[in-house]
């Protein structure tokens, strides 16, 4: 039987780049369709086969590295790279929206009034819900934390209670936020206000849903013993992205809902 | 899966002893066993039969979305007059 004589990994074809691509041009394709003739059709089929698809693509990449041992230390080092490097283009992503919104409050037109907020707009109490938030989503950092000290100690129990905590902590954010959006005098629709706390805020908690998603699956996976005390990437890129959604949201925190106040 | 969450409360809750009647037991070398097997099967087929159905699903999902958008945007780019 061959064997390989370096430490890389040289994956088997797979077939989930396609089905993700094709997912990619159902979806915006279905946008389109969706904007002009009102059908949702082709959208919803593109999220399926997106569902699918990241299932299986994570599914094959659980199996290579936890059960046939890819995972090699120069391949956890690429994993490492890889991670740092998309948590640095969510950091532009979000970079760009902060952009818009010291575009829009630190010369405020005419048209607003010359003032931010501007005329008319009641901005939420800073010290209300969203202190609340700021302290929820520091908790749940030290929570994750405790997490990495517990894997790393072997402390099994101890890691399941300690995730399971930041996870609800993450769902609590997730529920106050909404009863937010729910309860608040201003829309998306209230001039560059609105758009610019909705659509910074709006993709905020979506990292934050997609980082509460990304630790349960850390947490079933703890569960099942995945994890060793050595080497739990997985565990640990969650964990980092948990702390760029947690520090997203203190920039958030300073610049819309204080300073913006 | 949610038989993972209730032994997640039984996990979080209780201590090992004599009289723990669902501790879930460690199945990773069992499916290390399973996916280093030399069968030349794929990583994204060699779990079973459910890997098959569940890839048959997603490429038929595919190959159909596939042909649905071309059709969709055929008929978007051509518009047929109203007559």
């Amino acid at each position: 039987m061959a064997h390989q004589a370096h430490a890389y990994h040289m994956v088997d074809p797979s077939p989930w780049p396609l089905t993700g691509a094709i997912a990619a041009l159902l979806m915006t394709s279905g946008l389109a369709v969706w904007f002009h003739f009102h059908s949702t059709t082709l959208m919803t089929l593109g999220l399926i086969l997106l569902l699918l698809t990241m299932h299986q693509w994570w599914r094959d990449i659980i199996r290579e590295g936890t059960f046939q041992g890819h995972h090699t230390p120069p391949v956890q080092k690429g994993l490492r790279y890889g991670m740092i490097l998309f948590i640095t283009s969510e950091v532009f992503f979000f970079l760009g929206f902060f952009w818009a919104f010291y575009h829009s409050s630190l010369a405020p037109t005419p048209e607003l009034g010359g003032c931010w907020p501007p005329t008319g707009i009641t901005p939420l109490d800073p010290f209300e819900v969203p202190l609340l938030n700021t302290a929820v989503l520091l908790a749940s950092g030290v929570t994750v934390t405790w997490t990495h000290h517990s894997i790393m100690e072997g402390e099994r129990k101890q890691a399941i209670q300690s995730l399971t905590l930041t996870i609800l902590l993450g769902l609590y954010f997730t529920a106050l936020q909404a009863m937010e959006y729910y309860e608040a005098p201003f829309t998306i629709a209230d001039g560059v206000y609105g758009s610019t706390f909705f659509v910074a805020t709006g993709f905020h908690g979506l990292h934050v849903i997609i980082g509460s998603t990304f630790l349960a699956v850390c947490l079933l996976r703890q569960i099942q013993y995945h994890f060793t005390s050595e080497h739990h990437f997985g565990f640990e890129a969650a964990a980092w992205y948990w702390h760029f959604v947690d520090v997203v949201w203190l920039f958030l925190y300073v610049s819309i809902y204080w300073w913006g106040s | 899966m949610f038989r993972h969450f209730l032994t997640l409360q039984q996990v979080s809750r209780r201590q090992i002893s004599s009289t723990v009647r669902r501790q879930l037991v460690n199945k990773v070398p069992d499916k290390q066993k399973l996916f280093q097997e030399a069968n030349g099967m794929p990583v994204h087929l060699k779990g079973g039969v459910s890997d098959a159905v569940l890839y048959r699903a997603t490429m038929g999902l595919t190959v159909l979305g596939t042909a649905y958008v071309i059709y969709e945007l055929v008929k978007a780019a051509l518009p047929q007059k109203k007559g």
